[in-house]
Formats: structure tokens, sequence, C-alpha cells
């Protein structure tokens, strides 16, 4: 019977221009939208290999000064001399930390275009490192991108409303319902298999689409990690759509007209996808106000002009904590204008962190607020789950950050000790490097498997209400 | 007769229960994004103002120093909010709140507001413009759809016409009747704006810029009043009040949603802008441009020579090395003016698209407008960047006129507070009105032609009315 009705279903579907129409909006919607997703992903790629070539040039430089030193009568100002621990790990010898683009970067742009996916890791505080950002044109950053996410979490549930909103009131309205359900057949059977077509149609083709534009735009699906995300995305997806499948479906069993259901059904788009996201980031962002970073600013200010007030006590205390540091003549090292930096530059950050904190503690608390306010918005659900599988969201940039500070420690760890010592450095390959350890794939499906979840039990209880 | 109508008209919209119900809603809305802007704007305005008096004190209370160690201990510039940026942030978020200002360098402005929030902003924050922007226009939409093509599914439209009205005054009863019932709406949030606008103010109540204030108010009223003609003139043309609401939902989809972010993707790609490490290596490479620093200071020197008729530098009755770190000031003052500047024509011929792409979507125009005049749009972030360098060059010219005339051969020359006190605050004036306009002027003729184009539009649908 289900069979029957699925045949009868699209031959009426196909013979109707709504479908036709559809499916043309769905080719142009998702064909520009995963190209605007490809282009910035090669950007991306880009920027990195030029980064990468600029360290590499640089560092061959350097090495070849370096080697021209070390023949006898060579000089160089104390200031450029790359064998200085202190110039090498400070100005001339910084390295990245680059944030690759996930395999499937190109489905949702996320939060990549505002946070910066390079730094130039330095012995310098952590403020002045990780403050950088990609250059990009604001008015940009403020109208988004139109890429496949914004397809799917705006246009989606409207191409299924404009398939669903009259599924029973119509036969209703043209007077066939009541022929059908002469036959041996349930209301919820012949529900089921319209939904049922509509549902595997249009998320088939969605699918199909999405991957074919990906191939062509040059996503590598085959690159490891591709295939489990490619599969979050389309359980992702797919419980996306259940959930406006189920509210149509619950709408059209309170049995009003075809206009009602169109009113209702858009509506509910509207406050869901449009007015609810927005008005939760403002609760967010009233409740747990993030001050102007000017006032880092001056934090960072303040505490540096103590601190080289202070900078010969520093040093002492420095010492006193890092016993192991001292050489034998302290006195002479006290005055050194290198090894007070360091110390310098430790009380700084030692000083601003707390004023750090209270700016991360404050984002975090958005975040949990949204955290918990998006189970009740799909909208919210679905675009941190496609920002969790496209790598682009805030949990990998985080994951990229603590990486950056931990880099950050390592090449302090590995500079100031010669700089204390003050010994010169005669090779540049043994100084560290950074790379980025990718997440582990089951974090990020614990993540999207929530937001399905929370997206298909509000799909059946409405559907089966 | 004309009244008759849109008074039967705003009847017929104001008891409607969906009218009540979203007129509660923008309202609501429209209240609740500007108290929150208005909160905002005066947080915004105390941090930056202690932050400013702090950097300036700053500068002041430095020990005695070298001049040239004082130049590159700096000074912050802070950019401060605009009164009605508490409704329309604009691009506000997504530029850095703070630029130093040291020796040698024009650096970047650091931290957008807009990296301290989650992902969920980008769905828009609730501002006015938001509101007046995407809220709005499909309130519009609701009002209108049915005002033609309703009364001609009941029958009224033939009674109508029978009684001989004009078809042209019936479209100028709908528009003034719809217009009324809108202005319910936006009349108490406009009151409101007006109060906290003249209260936040600094200078008393009339301090605010109030020539800004009426230019965007009459943006959002001509932009409403084109919407309404557009609404009024699909509900005359199309066959059904069904037909009739699919092409106007479809409209502000694409018009509020889908235009400014497509708008933006062809912009970007139309004049695409430089990585950050291709911007930085291609500004080194030009700074450390030996060559030409030496010309300069060839240049320099042998016009020194001539003016002081001596030929060594050591028998000028000033110092050189004060000479010669103005200049190099003046070689990289070049350099950063050709790549910011290329950088930032870049960004301005995008926006230019987004302009014209106002043409298929008026609310690009009218978003560009309200930035403008809010203060909050990229010409005017362009304005301040551009007077903090020239405040940064500024503090350069004093400090190396200073070590010219002072430093000493062979001597540690220290300057003190009154050196200091000789570089003066910075003042920043935003543009006037006029040249907000001009930068917009686009954007205005654009809108212009819509609202005279939508009017048009009507005219002739109501023309060619079909009573069934």
């Amino acid at each position: 019977m289900l069979l029957r009705i699925l045949r009868h279903e699209w031959r009426q579907l196909s013979g109707d221009a709504t479908l036709w129409l559809v499916a043309g909006a769905c080719v142009m919607a998702i064909g520009y939208g995963v190209w605007n997703g490809a282009r910035w992903v090669q950007f991306q790629q880009a920027a990195i290999a030029e980064a990468d070539l600029e360290q590499a040039s640089r560092y061959d430089a350097l090495g070849k000064q370096i080697h021209a030193l070390s023949q006898p009568g060579a000089t160089v100002s104390p200031f450029a001399d790359p064998r200085s621990p202190s110039n090498l790990g400070g100005r001339l010898g910084p390295k990245y930390a680059t944030l690759p683009p996930a395999p499937l970067a190109a489905v949702a742009i996320g939060q990549s275009d505002l946070l910066p996916y390079y730094f130039k890791v330095t012995t310098d505080a952590r403020e002045n490192i990780v403050s950088a950002t990609e250059i990009e044109n604001p008015n940009r950053l403020l109208a988004g991108r139109f890429d496949l996410a914004f397809v799917i979490i705006f246009f989606l549930p409207l191409l299924i409303l404009a398939l669903t909103y009259n599924m029973v009131s119509a036969e209703k309205e043209q007077g066939t319902l009541a022929l059908v359900l002469s036959q041996p057949v349930s209301t919820a059977t012949l529900v089921r298999g319209k939904v049922a077509l509509r549902g595997a149609l249009l998320v088939g083709v969605l699918v199909v689409l999405s991957a074919a534009a990906l191939l062509i735009t040059g996503a590598d699906l085959t690159a490891p990690g591709a295939a489990p995300r490619l599969l979050m995305w389309i359980a992702a997806v797919s419980a996306y759509a259940a959930f406006w499948f189920g509210l149509s479906i619950f709408v059209a069993s309170l049995g009003r007209s075809s206009t009602a259901n169109a009113t209702i059904l858009a509506t509910t788009w509207l406050a869901f996808v449009v007015m609810t996201p927005s008005l939760f980031n403002l609760i967010a962002t009233s409740v747990y106000p993030v001050p102007s970073r000017v006032e880092l600013v001056q934090a960072v200010r303040e505490a540096s002009d103590e601190a080289n007030k202070e900078g010969s006590k520093l040093l002492a205390r420095y010492y006193e904590d890092h016993p192991e540091l001292a050489t034998g003549d302290a006195a002479q090292a006290m005055t050194d204008f290198n090894v007070v930096r360091v110390a310098v530059n430790d009380d700084v950050e030692t000083r601003v962190r707390p004023v750090v904190l209270r700016y991360e503690r404050q984002i975090a608390a958005q975040q949990a607020t949204l955290n918990r306010l998006q189970f009740l918005s799909p909208a919210i659900l679905m675009q941190n789950a496609l920002n969790d599988i496209a790598g682009t969201g805030t949990a990998r940039h985080q994951h990229f950050l603590q990486q950056v500070d931990a880099f950050h420690a390592a090449w302090r760890g590995h500079f100031v000790p010669l700089i204390f010592a003050k010994a010169q450095v005669r090779a540049l390959d043994t100084l560290p490097s950074f790379t980025f350890v990718e997440e582990a794939t089951a974090m990020v499906w614990t993540r999207v498997a929530t937001a399905a979840g929370a997206l298909l039990v509000p799909a059946f209880l409405l559907a089966w209400a | 007769m004309i009244s008759r109508i849109a008074r039967k008209e705003l009847r017929e919209i104001s008891r409607d229960g969906r009218y009540r119900v979203m007129a509660a809603v923008v309202l609501a809305l429209l209240l609740l994004s500007l108290a929150v802007g208005w909160k905002k704007y005066t947080d915004l305005t105390r941090q930056h103002d202690t932050a400013r008096a702090a950097t300036r004190a700053q500068w002041l209370n430095q020990d005695k120093k070298n001049p040239h160690s004082a130049a590159h201990y700096g000074m912050y510039a802070f950019k401060p909010t605009s009164q009605l940026a508490m409704v329309d942030t604009g691009i506000d978020p997504y530029v850095g709140v703070a630029v130093w200002m040291e020796a040698h360098k024009q650096n970047e402005f650091k931290f957008r507001p807009a990296q301290d929030r989650t992902a969920v902003q980008r769905f828009g924050e609730m501002t006015g413009a938001e509101v007046l922007q995407v809220l709005l226009p499909l309130f519009i939409v609701l009002m209108t759809f049915a005002a033609f093509s309703g009364e001609r599914e009941q029958g009224t439209l033939r009674q109508l016409m029978s009684l001989g009205v004009p078809s042209r005054w019936l479209a100028v009863g709908k528009v003034a009747g719809t217009a009324v019932a809108l202005g319910l709406v936006l009349l108490p949030a406009t009151v409101i704006g007006v109060v906290a606008f003249l209260w936040s103010s600094g200078n008393g109540l009339l301090g605010g810029d109030v020539t800004r204030f009426a230019w965007m108010v009459a943006v959002y009223l001509v932009y409403f009043a084109a919407l309404t003609c557009i609404g009024l003139a699909v509900s005359a043309t199309a066959r059904s009040s069904r037909v009739s609401l699919i092409v106007l939902l479809t409209f502000w989809f694409a018009n509020s949603l889908v235009a400014p972010r497509a708008a933006s993707d062809v912009a970007a790609a139309l004049h695409s802008t430089p990585s950050a490490v291709q911007f930085q290596r291609a500004l080194e490479q030009d700074l450390s441009n030996q060559q030409e620093m030496a010309r300069r200071l060839d240049v320099r020197r042998a016009a020194l020579f001539k003016e002081h008729n001596v030929d060594s530098v050591d028998a000028l009755p000033i110092a050189f090395s004060g000479v010669s770190l103005q200049e190099g000031e003046e070689h990289a003052n070049e350099v950063f003016d050709k790549h910011f500047g290329r950088l930032f024509s870049l960004y301005e011929r995008q926006n230019q698209v987004l302009q014209v792409a106002g043409l298929a979507a008026p609310m690009l125009a009218v978003r560009s407008l309200s930035m403008g005049l809010a203060g909050t749009d990229f010409n005017q972030h362009r304005d301040f960047v551009n007077a903090a360098e020239q405040y940064r060059r500024g503090i350069q010219r004093v400090m190396n006129a200073d070590i010219a005339l002072n430093q000493k051969k062979g001597q540690v020359y220290l300057a003190d507070q009154s050196l200091w006190q000789k570089v003066r605050d910075f003042e920043y004036t935003a543009p006037s009105t006029a040249w907000v306009i001009a930068n917009c002027s686009l954007s205005l003729v654009i809108l212009a032609g819509w609202s005279l184009g939508s009017a048009l539009l009507l005219s002739r649908a109501t023309a060619r009315l079909r009573v069934d």
C-alpha cells in the first residue's frame, strides 16, 4: 500500500511545477554555496602555503648568515645577530602556527573568516601573539557568507514547508481525501507515504548535489577524516530535515486549511531561524557582556610600565623562582638587557592573566548560555553541528589555541635558558616546530550526535502527536 | 474619499489578529534592541573615555628619556563609538577597537569585538537596524499582500469600482491606511529613540547630531514607503492572495537574507584582497629598501650642507640623527600610504559592488545609508584610521625635530614633560553629514530610484486593476 502511495505521489509531484522550481533553486543555491566555500578554503590554503614559504626562505637566509658568521673575522651588529637566542626567538626567527582547513571545510565557513588561522609565534608575551588577525573587509564579515550551511539552515526548511504544507489539506480541499480514505488505508500511512517520498527526494537530491559540487570544486573526499565527516554531515542534515518534516506533519494533523498551514509554518520558520538566534545572542551578550578590549590594552600597558620600572628587582625574583637559570656571573647578568626582558615579559603575562581570564570567563559564560538555549532553536543546533563537521567552529579553534599556547611555551622553554646562559645558536634544525594535531573524530561525533538527537526527538514527538 | 478608504484599510488591518501579534512583536523587539543599543553605547563610551584619558596620562607622565624612546613608547588611539551606533552598529563589531601609535610603524587596529562572541552572532545581531531592515519589511508584506487580491476574492472590489471610485484613489487610500498601521509601531519607537538619543548625547539635550538622525529617519521611511507600494502593486496584479503572498515572501527572503551574503561574495570574487601574510611580506619588502633610504638621506644631507654652507655632518648646527630618523619616517610613510591605500581601496571597490547590488535588492542601499549615517560604515572607519595615522606621524615629527635641535654630539640627551606636552591631545571629530551623504550618494540615488519605481509600479498596477 505504502508503495502505491509513493508511486502515486511521485506521479503527482513530478507533474507539478513546484517540484522542478524547487529542484532548480536547489541546484543554484547549492552550487553557489559550495563554490564560495571552496574558494575560501583555497584562499586559506594559499595563505598557509605563503606563510610556510616565507618562513622557509627566512630560515634559509638565517642559516646562511649563521654559517657566514662562523667564519673568522665576520662581524654583525648585536641587534641583527641571528646567533643571539633573544634575536632569533623574537624578531628574526618566529615560526608560524597554522590551522589547516579540515577535509570538509567547504561545507560551512562558520567562524573561520573571523578567527585567525595562523599566528607568528615568538618569545613575546602571549597577548601580543594571539591578537593577530586575517585581513578582511569588515563589510564582508558583517554580511556573512553564502555557503552551503546558509542554504541548509535557512533554505532547506523553506523547501520542506513548500513541499508539505498542503499535502493533506489540499486533498481535503479537492475532495480527494475522502476517496483515498475509503480505501483500506489509514491517514497515518498516507501521511507517512507522502512524507517518506518528499523526505527521500529532498535529502537525496541535497546530498547528491552537494557531494557532486564538493567534488567538482576540488574537495578531496578520500582525505583522512573526510568520510566520517561526510557521514556526520548526512546525519545532521537528515535530522534537521526530519525536524521540519515532523513539524509539518504536526501542523497537518491540526486539520486546518492550506492557507492556515502555510501561515503557521512560515511563522514558525521565522521564529526559529530568524528571530530566536538573534534574540538568544542578545540575551547571552547582555547577561554576560564582554567589556571592550580597550581595558585589556590598558592593562597590558600598565603592567609593562610597572614591570619595566622594576626590571632589575624582577630579575632577582625571577632567579629566586628559577635558580637553575642563574649562571656563575649572576651580577653581570642582572644588567643584561635581554635577560631583564625575559623577566619583564614573564611578569607582564602574570599581571595581565587575571584580566585576560575575565574576558575568557565572560565569553565562556555566553557560550554556556547558548549551549543550553540551543535546544530551543533548531537553527543554532544545526549551525553548531555544521561548523563542527566543517571544523570551522569554536571548538576546533579552541583546540588550535591550546596547541598554540603549548607551542609558545615550548618556544620560550627553548630560548629562555639559552638567553640566560648567553649561549649562541649554531644550528636551526633543533628549534621547535608546530604541527596541528586534529581533534579526535569521536569528540566531533559526540557533539554532532547530540545535536542530531536534539533535533530528532522533537521531530518524532511532533510527527506522532 | 481617500481618507475613508484609508480608514477602512486601517480598521481592517488593525482588526487582523496577525497584525496585532506581529505589531506587538516588532514593537517589543525594536524597543528591546534600542534599550540594549543604548546600554552598549553608554558602556562603550565610558570604557573608551577612561582608556583615552589613561593613555594620555601615561604619555605625559613618562620619565625623562630620549625623545625617540618616547616615540617608541607611543600612545594608543581608541575608536570612539558614534551615538547612532545604538541603532546600527554597522561594521563596528568587525573592526579592531585600538591601534598602537609607535615610531616607524603604522600598526593595524586590533581586537575585533566580534571575536569575543559566539558563532550565534552570525545569525545577525538584534540591533535596531536589523529589526528595521529585516523584520519590518516582513511586517509590511503581511499588511499589504491581500489589500487588493483579498477584496477581489471577497467580491468587494467589484462593488467598490461600481461606485465610481478612481482606482488611483484606492491605491493612495490603501497606502495611507497601511502607513498609519505601520506608524502605530514606528512612532512610539522613534519617539523613544529620539529621547534616548538626546539623553545620551554628552553635551546637553541638543548636542547630538540631529541632521544625521533626521536623515536616518527619512531613509527608513522612504524604504518602507517603497516596500508598501511594491506590496500593494503585487497584490493588485497577482492572480490570488496566495500567489501575492508567495511572490512577496520570496522577494523579502531574497532581499533581506540572501542578497547581502550573495552580493558580498560576488564583490570578493571581483576584487580579491591579499592574505595578511602576503600583505605583511610585501610591506616589509618595501620598508627594508636600503637603497631608497640611502638615496633619500643623500639628498637630504646635500640640501642641509647647501643650506648651512658646510661640508660635514659634524659641522651642521643641528643633530643629523634627528634628521635621519625623520627621513626614515618619511620613507616608511610613503610605503604605508601605498600598501594600506591599495588595501583600503580594494575594500572600497568591494563596497561599491555592494552599493550597485542595491539595484537588485533595495535593502543593500538602505543598509549602506543606515551604516553611513550611524557613523559605523567603512568610510568613517577609514577616516578614523587616517586621523590616527596622521596623529602618529605628528608625534614623530615633534620628537625628531626636538632631537635635531637639542641632541649634542657625544652626549646623552634626555627630554622631559615639557616636550611630551608639545604633542597635543588626540581629538577626533567625525565627518559631517554632507561628507557621509556624498560617500553613499550611489545608494541614495538607488533608493530614490526604487521608491519612484515602486510608486510607478503601483500606479500602473492599479490603472489596470482587474475586478475579478
